[in-house]
C-alpha cells in the first residue's frame, strides 16, 4: 500500500483556520496552498480527468472559504477536507452519464515505445480503469488504496460502517484486477 | 495463469480474497507456512503482484495541482470579499451576481413546503469573509455566499408528532435541491434548527 506523505502540520493548520475564520484571506491562501495538491490529487483519481479535477479543485477552494465558518475543529481538518472533496466528486459523477466501458484501445502499450511513454500511458490507463468503477467503490479505493488512509478514517469520511469499507474495497480490487488482467 | 475455482478458492483451498488483499497491501512476499510450500499460492501471489504493479506506480506518483487552480479560486474569493452580499457565477458570456437575500428567500420557501414544517424562518450564517460586513450590517440574512457556494441556515417550528430527525433530513434535501436548481449555486451546508413543535392548528 502506498501512502501519500504530505507535509502535515495540524497545529499550523489550526492556527491558519482560526485566522481564516476571522476573515483573513491571506491566511486562507496559505492554508489552501498547503493542501492544494491533496485536493487536486483526490479529484483527479476520483474523476480520471484532469479538466474535471481542476474544476472540482477550484470549486472546493471556493466552497471551503464559506464552509470554514462551520468547521468546529472537533475532527481533523484533513478528514473534513477529504469529505468535501469526495462528496463534490461524487455529486459530479452522479450527475453525468455513466463512464464508457474500458476499450481495447485504452490498454497501455507493452512494446514499441520508450519506457517513459509506456509508464505515462500505463498510469493514464490505470486511472481510467479506476474511473470505470462504480462511484461508491471508487471513493473507497482512492481513499484507502491510493491515499493510504485507514479503514476507520475512510469510514468516517464516507459516513459508512468500517465493514462496508472493507466490502467495497474488496469489490473494487477485484474489479481492477480483472481489468488489469485483460491487459496481459 | 492461476485460475480460481468457481467458489473463489485456489486449487489448494486458499481464499482468493485473502491473496488479493495480501498483494494489494504490499505483503506479497510475506508468505505464511502454507504458502511457503504451496505452488498454487506461489503462482497466485506472483501473478497478482505482477498485475497489481500499475496500481502501486499510480499510488506512488507525485501529483502537483496546476497553479491556475488556486489563482482562479483565490481571485474569485477576493472579489467576493469586496461584494459579500452577492454570490458570483461566472460563464463564458459574463458574470451573474445573486444576492444573498435571494438564497434566503428560496431556502425559507422550500423549507415551508416540506410536510411537517409549520413555519420556517431564516437566520444568518455568515462565511468567514462576512465578519463586520454582511453579518453585522444585515442581521436578518439567512445565508452566506462566496463565489458559487452558499451556506444556509433554516429555523423552523414543526407539527407536533413529526419525526424531527427525518424532518431535518427532508428539509435539508429540499432546500439544497431547490437552491441548486434555481440559483446554480452549490449549497455547502444546510443547517436546520427545529426551534419548536406546535399542536393542532
Amino acid at each position: 500500500m502506498a501512502v501519500q506523505h504530505d507535509d502535515l502540520d495540524a497545529a499550523a493548520d489550526d492556527w491558519l483556520i482560526g485566522k481564516a475564520q476571522a476573515g483573513d484571506v491571506d491566511a486562507y491562501e496559505v492554508l489552501v496552498r498547503r493542501h492544494r495538491n491533496r485536493i487536486y490529487r483526490i479529484a483527479l483519481r476520483m474523476l480520471a480527468n484532469p479538466h474535471d479535477a481542476e474544476d472540482v479543485a477550484q470549486d472546493v477552494v471556493i466552497q471551503l472559504w464559506t464552509a470554514l465558518a462551520g468547521f468546529t475543529g472537533e475532527g481533523a481538518f484533513t478528514t473534513w477536507l477529504y469529505r468535501i472533496v469526495v462528496n463534490r466528486c461524487l455529486n459530479l459523477v452522479r450527475r453525468r452519464p455513466p463512464v464508457r466501458p474500458i476499450l481495447d484501445s485504452d490498454h497501455p502499450p507493452t512494446v514499441g515505445a520508450d519506457d517513459e511513454v509506456v509508464a505515462r500511458q500505463r498510469s493514464e490507463a490505470t486511472l481510467r480503469a479506476i474511473g470505470s468503477m462504480q462511484p461508491d467503490l471508487r471513493a473507497v479505493f482512492v481513499l484507502q488504496q491510493i491515499e493510504g488512509l485507514s479503514y476507520q478514517e475512510v469510514a468516517t469520511i464516507l459516513d459508512v460502517p468500517e465493514a462496508t469499507v472493507r466490502g467495497r474495497l474488496y469489490r473494487a480490487r477485484r474489479h481492477l484486477l480483472d481489468t488489469l488482467r485483460s491487459w496481459s | 495463469m492461476t485460475i480460481p475455482r468457481s467458489d473463489g478458492r485456489l486449487a489448494c483451498g486458499r481464499d482468493v480474497q485473502g491473496i488479493l488483499d495480501q498483494v494489494a497491501e504490499g505483503r506479497a512476499a510475506e508468505r505464511d507456512a502454507h504458502q511457503s510450500g504451496c505452488l498454487h499460492c506461489w503462482a497466485a501471489l506472483a501473478e497478482y503482484d505482477r498485475l497489481w504493479s500499475p496500481v502501486r506506480e499510480l499510488a506512488a506518483e507525485r501529483v502537483e495541482a496546476p497553479a491556475s487552480v488556486l489563482e482562479v479560486a483565490l481571485e474569485k474569493i477576493r472579489q467576493v470579499v469586496e461584494h459579500a452580499d452577492y454570490g458570483l457565477l461566472g460563464s463564458a458570456e459574463g458574470l451573474t451576481r445573486i444576492s444573498v437575500r435571494v438564497v434566503v428567500a428560496i431556502a425559507r420557501r422550500s423549507a415551508q413546503e416540506v410536510p411537517g414544517v409549520r413555519v420556517a424562518l431564516s437566520r444568518y450564517r455568515p462565511g468567514p469573509g462576512a465578519e463586520g460586513g454582511t453579518a453585522a450590517a444585515s442581521p436578518r440574512a439567512a445565508a452566506g455566499v462566496t463565489g458559487g457556494t452558499t451556506t444556509v441556515e433554516v429555523t423552523l417550528a414543526a407539527d407536533y408528532g413529526t419525526d424531527l430527525v427525518d424532518l431535518g433530513d427532508r428539509v435539508r434535501r429540499a432546500v439544497a435541491a431547490r437552491v441548486r436548481e434555481l440559483t446554480g449555486m452549490e449549497p455547502a451546508s444546510v443547517s436546520v434548527v427545529v426551534d419548536d413543535v406546535l399542536g393542532e392548528r
